[in-house]
């Protein structure tokens, strides 16, 4: 069309080839102009109006501003849901922090903030466990077994306690959970101390009441027909003394979770002692055989040890009523070392070994009751164990007799020519 | 490219080893925190345990010392590291120094806590020394946490802080004499209360030597031996000179 107005034009003024030239560049400027217009308006397009035009350039106009509104919509949608995402973990009663692979912080909210003194505009990209320089926390994060938490105690001069709980995800990154566990250690420490208060005052008066019981036993003028209900009374307040001991003695193990240091048990020496002890109780009909296989020794506290075995023995002999052959053996291979009480009683049946650690657990509840234990000798021997990071494994076989394990680390062990030397 | 690959990879190691180097001054640095706040916990107890465990940790810190210590020669032999990368092994050098010798303080105390806690304690428990503990305490933390930040700022005011400890440091100072005058069976014991006002003393220098590296670090200016009140002048010089 361009080219028929030229030839028009060149034709009116008689120059051909002119009015060719003349027309093609006004056009050419034309074009330049829109360019720029569009050029201008699209570098500012979020002030500026669309510039009119018709044409190509009309089209090119509406469908870029098109895709702008679209693309505008999408991101107010975004970022509504983001700030709807941001308010939401704002709220949370619990921190989080999102630490990267390297653990250095990505991102946190302002519980989190809060309860770990953490500065939103600076502390992105510095590593967590550098700012608390708490040494659990730093230990919990490089292990980096997230599959329990850690609690941290309050430290000097300030009083909360936190918990932390990682979450791994997408490649090697932790979301870490923190709450302020205060109240819950509170708590715990009461329950404790309550036990611990109770048993202590609830001693006094059994004493006394133990010592009259035993005095009237005595008296060679007590008519027949009491002697039998009094001998029950006296056997009842043994039974509640030997508890309200073990609850002391558990209350002083459950106090701390720290690993006992202690030195060396001579195991012959201890089996020996056991075996003896056992031995000389009224009525025994067991025979005992001690099987030490290996001359290493133990490291730990005597005292606590030698409880949780004799703990382990008492029952294989109250438990099988039968008699029968108990074997204690002692040995050590790659895993560390182990002692075994195994007897030939009745066994345990296989739903009650998880539990049969819990406080006042009994497999057979009347029977167990009769026989004088305080229910507590196995949690007992649980925590002694904890406490010289060693674990208790019970295996049993109905009608065959029952086995309880205890495995020692490494180590534990003291090979006993550095002991004697 | 394949060598540019190379030089970056090679830039990041050495990124992550600077990093892992400096977490673990923090984590000195938290041990000792914890070693501190132990020790003046078992004085103002009478926790004989506590102070006894206080001595037998310090080991640890010790241990940390020299493996750092290994850490910062090896990077210094093998990468070379210039301006700042240079300046934060310095710093760190220094730190841990420091650090050392902020837990063999807390080792003093904890086992001057441990004999004095079969001792009857004073009326007032130590508060004196409690209060100095608490402000010898803070003044780690902060200056711990602006080396975590590399805060230059921050590092300043913790450095300002040290004054009220030398204070606080002389007025006990002023009150065990009066003591020691009132009752001389008051000697022995605040001749040991001494000591640990002492070394705590020495822990804040030590956290304010800490402050020190890290505006040297940062702005990589020596202000050791400069009264703070010319340091913002001698460091605002410096910005604008360059």
């Amino acid at each position: 069309m361009v080219g028929a107005i030229g030839a028009f034009v060149g034709w009116a003024l008689g120059a051909f080839w002119l009015g060719m030239a003349l027309v093609f560049a006004l056009e050419l400027a034309r074009q330049l102009l829109n360019l720029f217009q569009f050029e201008d308006w699209l570098r500012n397009r979020n002030r500026r109006n669309p510039p009119d035009g018709s044409g190509l350039w009309g089209e090119l106009v509406s469908q870029v501003s098109r895709l702008h509104r679209r693309k505008q919509f999408h991101k107010q949608r975004i970022l509504a849901l983001f700030r709807e995402l941001r308010r939401s973990t704002a709220s949370m009663p619990d921190g989080v922090v999102a630490l990267n692979q390297a653990r250095e912080i990505v991102w946190f909210n302002r519980k989190a903030a809060e309860l770990l003194g953490l500065k939103r505009k600076t502390d992105f990209g510095l590593s967590l466990a550098g700012l608390l320089r708490v040494p659990e926390f730093t230990r919990y994060l490089q292990k980096g077994d997230f599959t329990r938490g850690v609690v941290v105690p309050p430290r000097v001069g300030e009083s909360i306690a936190l918990e932390f709980q990682g979450v791994p995800y997408g490649e090697g990154q932790v979301f870490l959970l923190v709450r302020d566990v205060t109240r819950q250690i509170q708590l715990e420490r009461m329950r404790k101390d309550f036990v611990a208060n109770a048993s202590h005052e609830l001693r006094s008066p059994l004493t006394v009441i133990a010592g009259y019981l035993e005095t009237l036993a005595l008296d060679s003028e007590l008519p027949s027909e009491l002697r039998p209900p009094l001998e029950e009374m006296r056997r009842q307040s043994e039974r509640m003394t030997a508890i309200i001991s073990d609850l002391l003695e558990l209350s002083r193990l459950e106090a701390s979770d720290e690993q006992v240091e202690g030195a060396t048990i001579d195991i012959t020496a201890l089996m020996a002692v056991l075996r003896k002890d056992i031995l000389a109780r009224e009525g025994m009909i067991h025979s005992i055989d001690v099987r030490i296989e290996s001359p290493e020794n133990l490291r730990g506290d005597l005292g606590l040890i030698q409880s949780a075995f004799w703990n382990l023995l008492d029952n294989a002999v109250k438990y099988s009523p039968g008699g029968g052959t108990i074997v204690l053996r002692w040995w050590v291979d790659k895993q560390g070392g182990h002692f075994t009480v195994t007897d030939q009683g009745p066994g345990i049946p296989a739903e009650h070994l998880p539990r049969l650690t819990e406080r006042f657990y009994r497999v057979d509840k009347g029977r167990a009751r009769h026989m004088g234990g305080s229910g507590l000798g196995l949690a007992i021997v649980r925590h002694v164990l904890q406490r010289h990071g060693a674990e208790l494994m019970i295996s049993s076989e109905e009608g065959r007799g029952s086995t309880f394990a205890c495995h020692f680390p490494v180590t534990r062990l003291i090979s006993s020519t550095v002991a004697n030397p | 490219m394949e060598k540019s690959d190379l030089s970056q990879h090679i830039s990041r190691r050495f990124n992550e080893d600077l990093e892992k180097i400096r977490g673990r001054v923090l984590a000195m640095g938290g041990f000792v925190e914890d070693q501190l706040a132990k020790a003046v916990t078992a004085l103002v107890e009478g926790d004989s345990r506590l102070g006894e465990s206080v001595v037998q940790d310090d080991f640890q810190v010790n241990a940390m010392e020299v493996t750092i210590d290994e850490e910062c020669s090896r990077i210094l032999a093998t990468r070379a590291p210039a301006a700042s990368d240079l300046r934060l092994i310095v710093a760190i050098i220094k730190a841990i120094t420091d650090l050392e010798r902020m837990g063999d303080e807390c080792e003093k105390i904890g086992l001057i806590a441990a004999r004095l806690a079969v001792e009857e304690r004073p009326a007032n428990k130590y508060r004196e020394v409690k209060h100095l503990g608490r402000l010898v305490q803070s003044i780690v933390h902060d200056a711990l946490d602006a080396f975590a930040r590399l805060d230059p700022d921050a590092a300043l005011r913790v450095a300002r802080m040290d004054k009220a400890v030398d204070e606080e440091y002389e007025a006990i100072q002023r009150q065990s004499i009066t003591f020691m005058m009132e009752d001389p069976r008051n000697i022995s014991r605040a001749l040991d209360v001494m000591w640990i006002v002492r070394a705590l003393e020495r822990i804040g220098d030590h956290a304010k030597n800490i402050c020190e590296y890290v505006i040297f670090m940062v702005h990589g200016k020596d202000i050791r031996h400069i009264r703070l009140e010319d340091v913002e002048t001698v460091l605002e010089r410096r910005t604008e000179g360059g």
